[in-house]
């Protein structure tokens, strides 16, 4: 499934998912800046980009392997931080100037562990503890954790993060959300003018560049995009759902077979920008606090939310008139198993039908895809 | 009326009891050894506790669902009788309807990549065959998997109104995350309070943790006799038995404490007497899981029989006996937050950084002149299986062997007893050991 997209702007966030170090980052790294990499969502950006830094949402792009990282993880683990930790291993992340975790998995809390020990060069690397619930004290809990992370960063990378420059870079992180919301807003359309997986695209190569620069970028595509419609000869509109999917090509298998891609709840899509940080508040951890652990649509790593992320998934399908919708799930990963089997039962009593695949996290052969996408839009495509 | 007319829910837990029924009698038969003695003491404190949430469904009156790493002694300070959902496959895996469950699960749907046990527990509350309590505390550690149950849980048609509370664990284990915990307790407690209308009274719960004081103690002391060689006992008996005394069955009673003393006396007789669970102790192992529950018998008694191989120390026979500091309100709060975030069994080590593992690792090898480490590595934890290269080199720098099984612990079709037998065997050889 093709769009008219010819625009340079979007061939620059196409690159930018395509590697690690893509030319933003190189430029920035010229000029003397430094980059940390973050593991998981609910790390605050925001703290990052104050301390003058550039965020880089870590991925496995370009792995084609596990051979180092097997000795230290096992069949069993999710195949994300075995990619991860493989790169690590052999020196792939060394353009970076520290890390960021979280013990948002059971797999991805231990490349702490193995990073803090077999990736020496690495002079920052920090987990923050991330509680498990949405209530006032860990909300207070996690506002403590962003002020201590605040402190290392400051301490480490010699500056100063005041209260001031943070709001600045909340205003900064909240506008990508908005011009975010922007071209999903455009997907909405009958004809979208633009794909699921170019959306991906787009959503990918935003935690891999500096703030200012990527909201100008997007500016861009979005005034390219203007009173553009697309082919709109889709067999059916597709909402996706799961954890961590950051690789335009799977989505286009799907949409080759005619499933157009509208919206989803994923990592690298609504859930981080569908809710913006509330401004309106004085102490900016605080609103940071909220916004990640309370405000923002949940994933299943918190509990008790789950009836709210149902509803947020089945709200977001009828918003963007979707047809059905296919959770997909790495290997392994036990949060978006449960989360799956919970959701198919409430889509099934709320009569959407569901798909759900498993995938690893490099997309290999992609027949199996292929088959089980034909056969899901068989049942539910025009 | 039958109980199962009137609470279909309790079917399960009736076959369970009289499993243990069944189990007790087989244990009589051998009451000579003083060993089985316990085991029989054992079994009817566990058959005790049955009875009471039993009598609680019957008669309408309190009881939790809850964990042992929830601060047991605040329930028995309470008198509220507590169940784990989690208990099959904890305490109860020998059940010979175990692998029929485990299909049941599978083909509701939740695969068979998930861990067993939060499989199974996931299958019987769906299924209606867990008993639905006056107030549910949900866990929300060590692992992935425990909170993800819990959510179910919450979700579920019929459990829906039931009043639950899930304390939330901190990362790491420093002073702020040990006041961050004690106030998730004392949020407990009033939660428990409003739904049970039982009061804590702050005597009783000195009076209860004393008690549980003294039952770790003891505890603490029986495993400074497994250090002797022979070791005075093996898998038979130490590891899950004092756990389910001291955490599940009678956390804080003097019934708990006299049991105590008897295990220490059976375990002093057999140090002076120079004998252990085999006639020659050839290998001394850390098994640094939970048992293989679902297949222990065709497994444990080989690794003695077979290789003089025996288990000295395992995941739930030690962790530090901290002590609770009765004095001051506050000091008592504090203690139940260390003792159970801090110390209880597998949340210690699983629910933080790497290192609980390794340290426990290197205590341990040390204290217990083990010589080899067994890391199970079993199916569900992926946190583990993901720490399997730093264990393998605390193992090297320690100089003591290392081995990686990959099992499930409750599904013997994963990796066969046969096949993990050979895969020690061989290692065993290639080692020199034995
Ligand atoms: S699913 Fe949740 S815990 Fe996992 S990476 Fe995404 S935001 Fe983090
Ligand atoms: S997919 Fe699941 S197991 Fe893998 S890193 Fe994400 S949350 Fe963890």
């Amino acid at each position: 499934m093709e769009t008219p997209i010819k625009s340079k702007v979007f061939e620059q966030f196409n690159e930018a998912t395509k590697t690690l170090l893509n030319p933003v980052l190189q430029d920035w790294k010229k000029q003397g800046g430094k980059i940390i990499g973050y593991f998981c969502s609910t790390v605050p950006e925001e703290l990052i980009t104050a301390a003058g830094l550039t965020s880089f949402r870590m991925r496995a792009t370009g792995s084609t392997s596990t051979e180092m990282s097997d000795a230290f993880f096992s069949s069993i683990n999710c195949s994300f931080p075995r990619h991860c930790f493989n790169l690590a291993l052999t020196g792939e992340f060394k353009f970076l100037d520290g890390v960021v975790c979280v013990n948002s998995c059971d797999h991805v809390r231990r490349i702490y562990d193995n990073w803090k020990r077999f990736v020496p060069d690495t002079q920052f690397i920090e987990v923050m503890s991330l509680p498990r619930k949405t209530d006032p004290p860990q909300i207070a809990w996690y506002r403590d954790e962003i002020n201590l992370l605040r402190e290392k960063l400051e301490k480490h990378f010699g500056v100063k993060i005041s209260d001031k420059t943070l709001w600045k870079a909340i205003k900064l992180h909240n506008e990508t959300r908005r011009l975010q919301k922007k071209l999903y807003e455009l997907r909405k359309k009958d004809k979208p003018p633009i794909t699921g997986s170019e959306t991906l695209a787009v959503m990918v190569a935003g935690t891999a560049m500096p703030k200012a620069q990527y909201n100008d970028m997007l500016r861009e595509l979005l005034d390219e995009l203007k009173g553009v419609e697309g082919p709109g000869d889709h067999r059916a509109r597709l909402m996706l759902v799961g954890g961590i999917l950051d690789d335009p090509a799977y989505v286009k298998v799907i949409e080759d077979q005619g499933g157009l891609v509208v919206t989803d709840s994923l990592c690298f899509g609504t859930r981080i920008m569908w809710v913006e940080v509330n401004e309106n508040i004085k102490d900016p951890a605080e609103a940071l606090a909220r916004y990640y652990v309370a405000e923002r649509p949940s994933c299943p790593r918190f509990y008790g939310e789950h009836d709210n992320r149902s509803n947020y998934v089945i709200n977001m399908c009828r918003e963007f008139k979707c047809d059905g919708i296919i959770g997909e799930r790495l290997m392994f990963c036990d949060s978006w198993l449960v989360e799956h089997y919970m959701l198919g039962q409430d889509l099934k009593a709320a009569g959407i039908p569901m798909l759900k695949l498993d995938r690893e996290y490099i997309t290999g052969g992609v027949g199996q895809l292929r088959t089980r996408a034909q056969a899901f839009l068989e049942t539910i495509g025009r | 009326m039958a109980l199962v007319d009137k609470h279909p829910e309790m079917v399960r837990y009736i076959s369970e009891l009289e499993w243990f029924k069944f189990l007790r009698e087989q244990t009589v038969a051998l009451i000579e050894i003083p060993e089985m003695q316990l085991q029989v003491k054992t079994l009817d404190s566990l058959l005790s506790m049955y009875g009471r949430i039993i009598d609680a469904v019957e008669n309408n009156k309190p009881f939790l669902a809850s964990y042992y790493c929830l601060a047991p002694e605040l329930y028995t300070a309470m008198d509220l009788p507590y169940y784990m959902v989690m208990q099959t496959p904890f305490l109860a895996s020998s059940v010979p309807y175990l692998l029929k469950d485990i299909d049941a699960a599978e083909e509701m749907g939740l695969g068979n990549d998930l861990c067993t046990a939060i499989r199974l527990s996931i299958y019987y509350v769906e299924a209606n065959l867990s008993p639905l309590p006056t107030c549910a505390l949900n866990l929300l550690y060590p692992c992935d998997g425990a909170p993800l149950l819990h959510e179910v849980i919450k979700r579920n048609q019929r459990w829906r109104n039931i009043p639950m509370f899930a304390p939330d664990p901190p990362y790491y284990m420093d002073e702020r995350s040990l006041n961050y915990f004690a106030g998730e307790l004392r949020n407990m407690v009033k939660f428990i309070e409003k739904h049970t209308h039982r009061k804590l009274d702050l005597d009783k719960l000195k009076e209860t943790i004393e008690c549980s004081n003294q039952m770790f103690r003891l505890w603490d002391e029986y495993n400074q006799l497994r250090r002797n060689v022979p070791s005075p006992h093996g898998w038979g008996i130490g590891g899950p038995q004092c756990f389910s005394q001291a955490w599940v069955y009678q956390a804080g009673t003097p019934e708990g404490v006299d049991w105590f003393k008897k295990l220490v006396e059976i375990a002093e007789l057999n140090v002076k007497a120079g004998v252990g669970p085999v006639p020659q102790e050839k290998i001394r192992l850390f098994w640094f899981d939970l048992l293989p529950f679902g297949w222990v018998f065709e497994f444990l008694p080989w690794l003695e029989s077979e290789w003089g191989a025996v288990m000295v120390m395992d995941m739930f026979a030690n962790f530090p006996y901290t002590m609770i500091d009765t004095s001051s309100e506050e000091k008592m709060w504090l203690g139940l937050a260390k003792r159970n975030l801090f110390d209880s069994p597998m949340v210690r080590q699983a629910r933080g950084v790497a290192d609980n593992f390794a340290n426990d690792i290197r205590r341990i090898v040390k204290d217990y002149k083990i010589d080899v480490v067994i890391w199970p590595g079993h199916m569900g934890h992926k946190d583990g299986s993901a720490t399997v290269g730093i264990m393998r080199e605390t193992c090297r720098d320690l100089n003591v062997p290392f081995i990686h099984l990959g099992l499930d612990l409750f599904d013997k079709r994963y990796s066969t007893p046969d096949q993990i037998k050979d895969k020690i065997s061989q290692f065993f050889r290639a080692m020199g050991l034995g």
